[in-house]
C-alpha cells in the first residue's frame, strides 16, 4: 500500500475531538520554519541543489527520536489527486501541489506531527492537535525541532533570529493557528467586530485553508502575524489569551440565542441534521453549513446521537479529493454531491 | 477597521478582488493605499509574500549603491528580484540587504530584535548579548531616576560581561 492510502485509511488523531474546548476549536496547529545556513532558499535553489537538500534532510529525519515510524513522502512519486488529498488533511500546501519537484513530506502515522521539505522553506515543521491544545502542539514540534539543531546548520542571525525566505517569518520563524468555529458570533452579526478586535492584537483571520482562502461552514483560522519582538512563550500565551476571549463571546452569542430564540435554533439544528441524514445531492458549501449547525447542536447538548469526532472526519472526507480517493475514481462535481451525500448519510448511520 | 499594511491608520480604502469564484477583501488606509501602488493586487493570489513585494515596489530608490545592484555574493539574488518576489535568495541576503529590509521588518513586525530561541551552536553568547542589552536599558532608567549607585553597579556589572565575552573571543582566535 502506497504512504498515501496508508493515509487516507484512517481519520487524522488530530479530528478526535478530544481536548479543551473541542465543541468550539476544531484543532490547533503550530508551524516552525527553518532553513539550512547559506544554502540558497527552496526558490532560487537549482534543480541539483534541491535534491541534495531533499535527501539530507529524509536521512536526518529518519534518524530523529520524534519522527520514528515516520512514512515518507516523496512528491515526485505523487499524482496531482493525491498531493491534493494531503492538502486537503492540512498536511502540505497548495504551493506544493503545483510546485513538487524534490519536495518531500514526513509524517508520523497519526499526522499530529508532519515535515514538509523544501516548501517555501527547507524545513517546516507542523504539529496538529485536537481542541484548544497550542501549548501541547508547541512542545512537540519544539523537541523536534532540538533535535534536528543537533544535527543540522541552521540559518540563524544573532539578531533577527531564524532566516525565512519571506521577511514575514524571519525570527521565530513561528505560526500558532487555531481553528475556531464560531456560528454563534456569525448568527448575531458580531463577528466582525470580533475579527477586527483580533486584527488589532495583530492577529490574521483566514478561511479554512490559510492565506486567501475563504470562510466555510463558520470556520475561523486565527493566527500570529509577528514573529519578531516575542519570544515564542510569549506568541502562544499571546494568542491563546486571545482565542480564549473569542470563545467567551461565542459561547454567550450561542447562551442569548438559547434564550431569547430556542425554537428557532433548535428547528435549524434539527432541519440540518435532517438534511445530513436524508439529502441525495449536497455540494461541499452547503455540506459545511449544515455541518456547523449540527455541530452547534452537539456542543449546546440538543443533538446527542453523534460524536463530535463524527462530525469532524465528515469535514474532511466530504472534500473533492477526499471522496475521489474514497471511491477510487476521478468524479464530475455533480457527481461528487452524489457520493457527498451517500457518505454523509452513511456515517450519520440512519 | 485597521489598515493591513500599517495595522495603525484606519482602513478608508476596501478593494474586493474576484480571483476565480472566490471574493477576497483587502483593507488599507488611504496612504498606505497611495504609497504602495495597487499592482500587487492584481495578482492571483493575495499572500504576504506578495504584500511584501508591493511594499517594496516603490522602495527602488533607496538602492544605490553597484554593489547591491549587483546582487548578494552568496545566491546572486538581486534587489529587483527580491522587489518582484517578496522573497530572499539565501539567508546571506539578510545581511546583504539590510539597510533596505531594517525598514521593512519594523513595519511587518513593529520590532527588529529576535527574542526567541536560540539554536544551540549560538546559545552562549547570544544569552550573553540579550543579557547586557537588558541591563543597559536598566542603566539608561536608573540614570534618568537619578540613582546614581545603581547606575554605577549596572555600569559595572555590563563592563564585567562585555569583558569576559572579548577575553573568551581572544581565546577562540588563539
Amino acid at each position: 500500500m502506497s504512504a498515501v492510502k496508508e493515509l487516507i485509511g484512517k481519520p487524522a488523531e488530530w479530528l478526535s475531538g478530544e481536548n479543551e474546548e473541542s465543541e468550539l476549536v476544531l484543532s490547533s496547529r503550530v508551524r516552525l520554519a527553518r532553513n539550512i545556513d547559506k544554502l540558497p532558499f527552496t526558490h532560487t535553489g537549482r534543480e541539483k541543489v534541491m535534491a541534495d537538500i531533499c535527501g539530507t534532510l529524509k536521512e536526518t529525519l529518519s534518524s530523529v527520536r520524534s519522527m520514528k515510524g515516520a512514512l515518507v513522502i516523496e512528491m515526485d512519486e505523487t499524482s496531482e489527486p493525491d498531493r491534493m488529498m494531503l492538502a486537503e488533511r492540512h498536511l502540505i500546501t497548495l504551493d506544493v501541489v503545483k510546485n513538487y519537484r524534490d519536495r518531500a513530506l514526513v509524517v508520523r502515522p497519526n499526522e499530529k506531527l508532519s515535515v514538509m521539505i523544501n516548501e517555501e522553506d527547507h524545513i517546516r515543521l507542523q504539529a496538529i492537535e485536537s481542541g484548544l491544545s497550542i501549548r501541547q502542539a508547541f512542545t512537540s514540534v519544539d523537541r523536534l525541532d532540538n533535535e534536528l539543531d543537533r544535527q543540522l546548520t541552521y540559518a540563524f542571525s544573532e539578531n533577527l533570529g531564524y532566516l525565512t525566505a519571506c521577511p514575514t517569518n524571519v525570527g521565530t520563524g513561528l505560526r500558532v493557528s487555531a481553528m475556531i468555529h464560531l456560528p454563534g458570533l456569525v448568527h448575531n452579526k458580531d463577528i466582525a467586530q470580533v475579527l477586527d478586535g483580533l486584527r488589532n492584537v495583530r492577529l490574521t483571520v483566514r478561511g479554512i485553508y490559510g492565506e486567501g482562502t475563504e470562510v466555510m461552514g463558520n470556520l475561523f483560522q486565527v493566527s500570529n502575524s509577528v514573529t519578531l519582538g516575542l519570544s515564542e512563550a510569549d506568541t502562544v500565551k499571546n494568542i491563546e489569551t486571545h482565542i480564549r476571549k473569542v470563545l467567551e463571546f461565542e459561547k454567550k452569542a450561542r447562551e442569548v440565542l438559547l434564550k431569547k430564540a430556542r425554537s428557532l435554533l433548535e428547528d435549524k439544528i434539527w432541519r440540518a441534521y435532517g438534511i445530513l441524514k436524508s439529502a441525495r445531492l449536497v455540494g461541499s458549501k452547503e455540506a459545511m453549513g449544515l455541518i456547523s449547525a449540527v455541530r452547534m447542536g452537539i456542543g449546546l447538548g440538543i443533538i446527542t446521537d453523534v460524536p463530535m469526532a463524527v462530525m469532524n472526519e465528515i469535514l474532511i472526507m466530504i472534500q473533492p479529493m477526499h471522496l475521489q480517493a474514497l471511491y477510487n475514481k476521478p468524479m464530475i462535481p455533480s457527481e461528487r454531491d452524489r457520493v457527498r451525500a451517500d457518505y454523509i448519510r452513511s456515517r450519520l448511520g440512519k | 477597521m485597521v489598515c493591513q499594511v500599517c495595522k495603525e491608520r484606519e482602513a478608508t480604502i476596501h478593494f474586493t478582488n474576484m480571483v476565480g469564484n472566490k471574493v477576497e477583501k483587502i483593507h488599507l488606509c488611504h496612504l498606505c493605499a497611495e504609497e504602495k501602488g495597487f499592482d500587487y493586487l492584481k495578482k492571483s493570489s493575495f499572500g504576504m509574500g506578495d504584500l511584501l513585494a508591493g511594499l517594496l515596489g516603490n522602495a527602488s530608490g533607496k538602492v544605490k549603491t553597484k554593489q547591491v545592484r549587483r546582487g548578494c555574493p552568496n545566491c546572486g539574488t538581486s534587489y529587483a528580484r527580491f522587489k518582484k518576489v517578496g522573497r530572499l535568495g539565501c539567508s546571506e541576503c539578510y545581511d546583504f540587504f539590510k539597510d533596505q529590509l531594517m525598514p521593512l521588518l519594523r513595519g511587518v513586525h513593529g520590532d527588529t530584535r529576535h527574542l526567541g530561541k536560540i539554536p544551540k551552536r549560538f546559545g552562549k553568547r547570544v544569552t550573553l548579548q540579550r543579557r547586557v542589552h537588558e541591563l543597559k536599558e536598566d542603566l539608561r532608567r536608573a540614570v534618568e531616576l537619578e540613582q546614581y549607585e545603581r547606575a554605577a553597579e549596572l555600569r559595572d556589572e555590563i563592563k564585567r560581561l562585555t569583558n569576559s565575552d572579548e577575553n573568551r573571543d581572544e581565546t577562540c582566535r588563539q
